[in-house]
């Protein structure tokens, strides 16, 4: 039985805010749902891949999140339940149908989960989507426990099928990776025919249409409105009247509560928590402006409740609310970018409240530092033992150096996005967004007319190239740039978590799916295709030399399974070690090449003996070193 | 001395790499693409073999004379001989395949006969354009490699790779001047290869070669034939001689020389001075070779096969010897003033 699936309406269980949405999903009857992996998003999809196999709904991983909108978007028309999940900039991709689908509307419910993932810990920027939903006109839930993740998101069904409107849910990283108590409600059983109804037809329209739409959706974020001044995910608490006000959002409200209580200021200070961000429960706000002289807002990522609340106050204050005082990311009491935490509340609040707030003695972090001193060496990010990606890098870094010329290495999202650390020996020089590899070569290869003499080579991985770099391959074959576009294929979505994609064979849940091929897309295309193992590290070197020579658009793709998929398909893996007679050590001149310039973690460094070591534990068998150690001191055994 | 950065600052940026593949065949960091030596990114050491061994890093010309011959040069033209003189293979099968005399070859196939050395570092052809070196042990792998590659080729690399790997086996060697420096370079600094392995080092002459993006411009030429021989016919013909299986092909020598690598514009040695002997040609007598002798070992060997009639033995002329003479200045003072006109000065001790 799944995680998720227990039909225990009353049991009370340990869900992580992802699980927890998928489980509000469950409970609120979807039937479709779609997504692309992307951090801190993909285990809502990944939970309803796995209740898919006990419970009637269809689950996809689409090959971008613009079709993953679409696809679940089609499904709402047709009257079903529909959940697309994907990360913040899943959201830019999408967005053209976010922006038109917003007026043609659904039948179904229709729920669009978003992760933003503060401090972009695995992100290229900080996005906030909720701007997304006050561009296009869509009701906003920002959940900020497990549990309210669950209800929000029932509730999101129900919102949007009465409204005729997509309900975004938006989650952040440190809700969507931690757990909570969950108490569970009745899974709904409800199956419901696909039927398309319409007229009118399902579209945004045009010229006056469109704006009849447009009218048409203002007056469904009215209704959306009124709604939420009845919502229970809107909640007031403190003294009556406080004339210091806490407005917050999101996992930042627990901070915020528990810095209340930590400093004393129960009997002084008043919290309204916002689940419904867009648009405001105004009614709710101005109950709470009236009273309030100073204003804290205490949300992640942008000032989003800030900037509207401080216009709403504008508006009221012929009212008679105000003169007021707000403090936030504007007035730099909370930092305006990265993750917030209790200690970052705890200070703001103490300072605004002249409550003193020392958790620790001075200089305490200093001192810890000192004591930890060089017991903790610094890391930089890494590949994995075995990884590919290791080898592919060495390959390229070889072949621009064998080249001579200082090329312009462009890089894309995916785990090779560290081809720009010293891990991937720092080839690549650009990284921007999902595509934007190919995309600005494209560019860079057609600046030869202006004396522009530097090969271009685009990065990619192989989930990557589906989701959104056909359109810049096509662009290069039709206009004839001058690149080299190296595909990593381990054929998987690493960095995600392993999720399937078109070339891997099989479909999200299982199903076989005869593979889309790199080479046989790029052959489709017109483009000169080559494929190689980047293990075979002097025959893929001597590729991507020759290839380098060439002009007009060139494919290669280096391919080799990550090695963390297939560890999972095979027992035994070749036992590698280095043959300690024959390592020279110190001696051999190689100044410690495999674990110091390939720097895979495997290779270590036999302090007792001076000489190298392989740690056989992380080690994963592929033998990359054992090819490249200048001695022939590195030993791989099959398995027997 | 110095390590890879000077390498790169002294050698490799001014494109002085002779790719004889001493550096190349034993670091990682150091890879032969197309007949020259590529840094892929310095090892961090200060001082390593890749300078110590490079024929174009300062070469301590009286040391390595000392080295090798036990003396220092009185001839400044020619290096440290007893005397040259001129010869040929007598066997007829080596003559055939030979592109002059055949001396070399003879003498090579005696050397493995006497069992003087187990092998020989040659340099062959697989399609007679591409350089390949050749670890010959056999007569017909030694017949394979007669006749001369006209592009840089690593066969220096093939023996620090015997060095390295090879036990107790002794190797021979047949190669160009700056070949046979960067193997003395190798034999007068490592310290913990058995360099003693090393047997007779006969040297050829040569007064350019050519870089690997020749094979382009070859290849276009050649439009799919295959390769017999590769000559130049002594002036004023001014010709590359390309003889094919589909007919001979004569190019304009001035654009084949185009494609001489600044390592051979700084270099001052046409006669393969630190060889045990060196072989040349005779102009005007393609039947013929002209051999330096020039160390104990190289006497022995030439005695030895001229005794067991592999070899013929012939006086060469005094004007003859004189041309010689003033060829191996010519291409000193040329490369002492492409040297002073980069700023380079790798000779020590030694003027022009």
């Amino acid at each position: 039985m799944s995680r998720i699936g227990r039909d225990q309406p009353g049991r009370r269980m340990l869900l992580s805010g992802n699980e927890a949405i998928a489980r509000g999903a469950l409970e609120a009857g979807v039937q479709v749902c779609s997504g692309y992996p992307g951090n801190p998003a993909s285990e809502v999809v990944e939970a309803l891949i796995e209740a898919s196999r006990e419970f009637d709904l269809y689950v996809e991983w689409s090959t971008n999140e613009m079709v993953a909108l679409e696809v679940a978007g089609a499904a709402a028309a047709a009257g079903l339940r529909s959940l697309t999940a994907m990360k913040n900039l899943g959201v830019d991709v999408c967005s053209d149908f976010l922006m038109t689908v917003n007026l043609s509307g659904t039948r179904g419910g229709f729920v669009l989960v978003t992760g933003d993932d503060p401090s972009a810990h695995s992100t290229t920027t900080e996005l906030d989507t909720r701007s997304y939903a006050r561009l296009a006109d869509v009701p906003l839930l920002e959940p900020s426990t497990p549990q309210e993740a669950k209800e929000m998101t029932r509730w999101a069904f129900e919102l949007s099928e009465e409204l005729g409107l997509l309900c975004m849910v938006r989650s952040v990283t440190r809700l969507s990776h931690s757990r909570g108590v969950v108490e569970l409600g009745p899974i709904s059983r409800e199956r419901r025919k696909p039927e398309l109804s319409f007229p009118p037809p399902w579209t945004s329209g045009s010229s006056s249409f469109a704006c009849m739409f447009h009218e048409a959706l203002h007056q469904k974020m009215r209704t959306a409105a009124e709604r939420f001044e009845a919502s229970p995910f809107n909640r007031y608490e403190g003294p009556e009247g406080a004339e210091f006000l806490i407005v917050a959002s999101g996992p930042p409200w627990i901070y915020a509560v528990e810095a209340v209580e930590l400093l004393g200021l129960g009997d002084s200070v008043g919290i309204l928590k916002l689940g419904t961000t867009w648009p405001l429960p105004e009614g709710l706000l101005r109950r709470h402006l009236g009273h309030a002289r100073e204003v804290l807002f205490v949300e992640e990522i942008d000032p989003f409740l800030e900037q509207n609340v401080k216009a709403l106050a504008a508006e009221l204050s012929s009212e008679g609310v105000g003169p007021i005082r707000f403090y936030g990311k504007r007035s730099g009491h909370l930092p305006a970018v990265g993750e917030l935490n209790p200690d970052l509340v705890l200070r703001a609040l103490s300072s605004l409240r002249g409550v003193g707030y020392s958790p620790r003695e001075e200089g305490y972090g200093r001192r810890a530092e000192e004591l930890v001193g060089e017991h903790v060496p610094s890391r930089s990010m890494a590949f994995c033992p075995g990884c590919p990606h290791r080898a592919s890098f060495w390959v390229l870094k070889r072949a621009l150096r064998w080249d001579g010329r200082e090329a312009v290495v462009t890089g894309d999202i995916g785990c090779y996005s560290m081809g720009l650390l010293p891990t991937g020996f720092s080839v690549e020089q650009t990284l921007h967004c999902m595509g934007a590899g190919i995309g600005t070569a494209c560019g860079f290869g057609k600046l030869g007319r202006f004396g522009f003499d530097r090969p271009v080579v685009a990065v990619s991985g192989d989930s990557t190239f589906y989701h959104a770099c056909l359109p810049a391959l096509v662009n290069a074959r039709w206009n004839s740039s001058d690149l080299l576009y190296v595909v990593l294929d381990n054929s998987t979505t690493g960095m995600t978590g392993h999720q399937p994609h078109p070339g891997s064979g099989f479909t999200a849940s299982g199903e076989p799916s005869p593979p889309v091929r790199i080479e046989d897309v790029c052959r489709g295309v017109g483009v000169e295709v080559r494929v190689c193992d980047p293990f075979q590290v002097d025959e893929a070197t001597r590729t991507v030399f020759e290839l380098l020579q060439g002009k007009g658009p060139r494919v290669l793709v280096l391919r080799h399974p990550c090695p963390l998929t297939e560890a999972e398909k095979r027992k035994k893996r070749p036992r590698v070690y280095v043959d300690q007679e024959k390592c020279l050590g110190r001696e051999c001149g190689c100044m410690a090449f495999c674990s110091r310039v390939l720097g895979c973690p495997a290779n270590t460094w036999d302090f007792s003996k001076d000489k190298a070591r392989i740690d056989e534990v992380l080690c994963t068998g592929c033998g990359l070193c054992a090819t490249l150690c200048p001695a022939g001191a590195i030993v791989v055994e099959e398995e027997g | 001395m110095g390590g890879p950065d000077l390498l790169q600052a002294q050698v490799l940026s001014h494109g002085f790499c002779a790719g004889c593949g001493a550096c190349t065949s034993i670091c990682p960091y150091l890879n032969l693409v197309q007949g020259r030596a590529v840094l892929l990114e310095p090892c961090g050491r200060e001082e390593g073999r890749c300078y110590s061994f490079c024929p174009r890093t300062e070469v301590d010309l009286p040391l390595l004379e000392e080295r090798v011959f036990g003396n220092t040069r009185a001839d400044p033209a020619l290096g440290v001989h007893s005397s040259v003189v001129k010869a040929r293979a007598r066997r007829g099968e080596v003559r055939e395949r030979a592109q002059y005399g055949g001396t070399v070859t003879s003498l090579v196939l005696h050397a493995l006969r006497e069992g003087r050395v187990d092998s020989f570092v040659l340099t062959g052809s697989r399609d007679g354009l591409l350089p390949q070196p050749l670890l010959a042990r056999a007569g017909e792998e030694v017949l394979s490699c007669a006749g001369s590659r006209y592009l840089l080729s690593p066969s220096v690399g093939e023996v620090v790779r015997l060095l390295r790997e090879g036990e107790g086996e002794r190797v021979g060697f047949v190669g160009t001047p700056c070949q046979v420096l960067a193997l003395r370079k190798i034999q007068a600094y490592e310290r913990e290869w058995e360099v003693s392995r090393v047997g007779p080092v006969i040297g050829l002459f040569c007064t350019w070669a050519l870089s690997h993006r020749a094979e382009g411009f070859f290849r276009e030429k050649l439009e799919g034939r295959r390769v017999r021989r590769l000559d130049v016919p002594p002036p004023p013909a001014n010709l590359f001689v390309i003889e094919t299986e589909g007919g001979r092909l004569e190019l304009p020598l001035d654009r084949v020389r185009e494609f001489i690598p600044p390592s051979c514009r700084v270099c001052f040695d046409m006669t393969a001075e630190l060889a045990d002997l060196s072989v040349g040609m005779v102009e005007g007598e393609e039947e013929w070779n002209t051999v330096i002798l020039r160390s104990e070992e190289g006497r022995r060997l030439f005695r030895e096969a001229v005794e067991e009639g592999e070899v013929e033995e012939a006086p060469l002329e005094r004007e003859r010897l004189e041309h010689l003479r003033e060829a191996s200045l010519n291409k000193k003072r040329r490369a002492r003033e492409e040297g002073e006109r980069l700023g380079i000065r790798y000779l020590k001790g030694v003027e022009g």
